[in-house]
């Protein structure tokens, strides 16, 4: 990964950050090259892009679209990409938070408190279904 | 990837599909901490496969199902 590609990726995150929402790529410069350099990070799975309209779907572990995963952190409300990414938005805000989703199985409510990186109720189960070789065929699904 | 609230939970969600790998949410915990820790940092780099596998092998996630590409 070029120095540009780095920085056009910190600046795509520090934006997610700062603002709550995935920018735009008029939001960080000339739509073609931001465009581009986006496709170069997605292909290097820095960042995942929505096939055919070039916008941002993950910078993981957040979600740039609506999830079955939301996050309070830092005082704003996240969403997430999947359970692992929702304890990954505290990791990387370095932050305290509130993980609210439900079971797949019956549909109650999951709520997690993470505090100090440990959460709350200890008595869920983290399951991952797909094997590690095969988690980039298919992000969304994995 | 996803939390249940017990094995007859997941069980039953599996629906008779091949289960995955299952760890309890305090690992979880731990892994998402040790795997996203620097992702905002204007500092970041990318991960190589070693440095991800690495963390996987210290949380004890090891054999073919935790084996990175």
């Amino acid at each position: 990964m070029n120095a540009a590609d780095l920085d056009l990726r910190r600046r795509t995150y520090a934006h997610m950050v700062e603002n709550g929402t995935a920018p735009r790529a008029d939001d960080l410069g000339d739509r073609d090259e931001v465009v581009a350099g986006w496709r170069r990070l997605h292909d290097e799975h820095a960042l995942v892009l929505n096939p055919g309209t070039d916008e941002i779907r993950m910078l993981n572990p957040f979600s740039a679209v609506p999830s079955a995963w939301r996050v309070h952190a830092r005082d704003r409300w996240w969403y997430a990409n999947c359970a692992w990414d929702a304890f990954g938005v505290c990791a990387c805000l370095h932050a305290d938070g509130r993980i609210e989703s439900s079971c797949p199985d019956c549909g109650e409510p999951i709520v997690v408190e993470v505090h100090d990186e440990k959460p709350g109720d200890e008595s869920l189960l983290f399951h991952v279904l797909v094997p590690a070789e095969r988690w980039w065929d298919d992000i969304v699904y994995t | 990837m996803n939390l249940f609230r017990s094995e007859e939970h997941l069980g039953r969600w599996l629906g008779g599909r091949e289960p995955g790998a299952t760890t309890t949410v305090v690992e979880l915990s731990v892994l998402a901490h040790a795997w996203w820790d620097d992702r905002v940092s204007a500092d970041w780099r990318p991960h190589t496969r070693e440095q991800n596998q690495a963390i996987l092998d210290r949380l004890g996630l090891t054999g073919d199902f935790w084996l990175l590409p």
